[in-house]
């Protein structure tokens, strides 16, 4: 039987399949610290923004202050959630799309960039989120937010999508010429 | 030592890589377009004013305008999760498919089931459009009846298969 009767996968290399699952067990191991220390990570986020009064618009006025800390602390929590949903999701993305890309595109160089893409792209975006929410309470939400975008989301986020886009063109190019 | 496992076909793994990156593109485009997509929606609302009942009374018109938008926006934000989410489900779910399912007729009545169930994010674009052309509650009821539902019931469908063909594999 040959391979065009029955195609079969090919698995990526072993250091792609390292780096999605330490992204996936770093999300497990963040879910679970965010409800087992969930009283301990606020206290710090509430002491953090407490000890920069200015970095936060902290006026000295009770109602006013707590509003702002609420807010913050809300976006504090946000980030370690969405690290957590997109550390584990963005693992079996790599998984699933270095396979495909390891199985189709035959072109070795090609193959190892957009492998190399994916996997680096995948595993660094979600630890943006993490960032975030570590810098808000020394940052304020709005800088903290400027830097995790800047640093991390928009490089390893534009390398995931240009390198999605890619796998997407060698597949369909692949079945339009099969010898390809 | 293991046997090579095969795979599924490209046309497959394509429809799932493509809701993938389109999940992908979505969720940028919700976070550094946010400004540019609320206005084209506030836009869509005001050029449809029947639709969404306006009354001339600014108060309450804002109220209206502001739930569309904000449906257009979860809309494409479900759209983003969905499509991750989904375009994953399709790809392992096919891939299981493909290693255990021996017969070919089912195989590939499967995947037809499990591609018509990759598309359902493509009802939460669909779902963001209508309620700004259509009105809110018109514009969600489009998309869950016509789309959402046909689409859910399809991937229900594929996946219900596959766990009986699981189920009925001689071990």
């Amino acid at each position: 039987m040959t391979e065009a009767d029955s195609p079969t996968w090919r698995v990526p290399p072993r250091w792609v399949l390292l780096v999605a699952v330490l992204s996936i067990v770093a999300a497990e191991v963040g879910g679970g610290s965010m409800a087992r220390f969930k009283v301990e990570l606020t206290r710090w986020a509430r002491d953090g923004m407490l000890a920069r009064p200015g970095v936060h618009g902290l006026v000295g006025v009770r109602d006013v202050d707590e509003r702002i800390l609420d807010e913050a602390l809300v976006k504090f929590d946000a980030g370690l959630r969405l690290f957590h949903m997109h550390a584990e999701g963005m693992g079996l993305v790599i998984i699933a799309t270095a396979m495909v890309a390891a199985t189709v595109i035959r072109h070795d160089a090609a193959r190892r960039a957009i492998i190399a893409l994916l996997t680096t792209g995948g595993a660094g975006y979600p630890l943006g989120y993490l960032l975030w929410s570590a810098l808000i309470p020394s940052y304020g939400l709005e800088r903290s937010k400027a830097i995790a975008e800047w640093l991390v989301w928009v490089p390893f986020g534009t390398a995931t999508i240009v390198a999605l886009w890619c796998l997407v063109g060698f597949v369909a190019l692949r079945m339009i010429r099969p010898k390809s | 030592m293991s046997a090579p496992v095969r795979r599924p076909p490209l046309a497959v793994v394509l429809v799932a890589l493509v809701m993938l990156a389109l999940g992908e593109t979505a969720g940028a485009a919700m976070s550094r377009l946010k400004p540019e997509i609320q206005r084209y929606a506030a836009a869509r609302v005001a050029a449809n004013p029947a639709a969404h009942g306006f009354t001339g009374s600014a108060e309450y018109d804002d109220e209206v305008r502001d739930r569309a938008i904000f449906t257009a926006e979860a809309g494409l934000s479900f759209f983003h999760l969905h499509g991750e989410g989904v375009g994953l489900v399709l790809f392992f779910a096919a891939a299981l498919v493909a290693a255990v399912v021996s017969e070919r007729r089912t195989r590939a009545v499967l995947y037809v089931l499990l591609v018509l169930g990759g598309l359902f994010p493509v009802g939460y674009l669909l779902y963001g459009a209508a309620a700004l052309e259509l009105g809110r509650d018109a514009g969600v009821e489009l998309a869950e009846r016509w789309i959402l539902a046909p689409l859910g019931i399809s991937a229900i469908a594929g996946l219900a298969g596959l766990w009986l063909a699981l189920a009925r594999r001689p071990t």
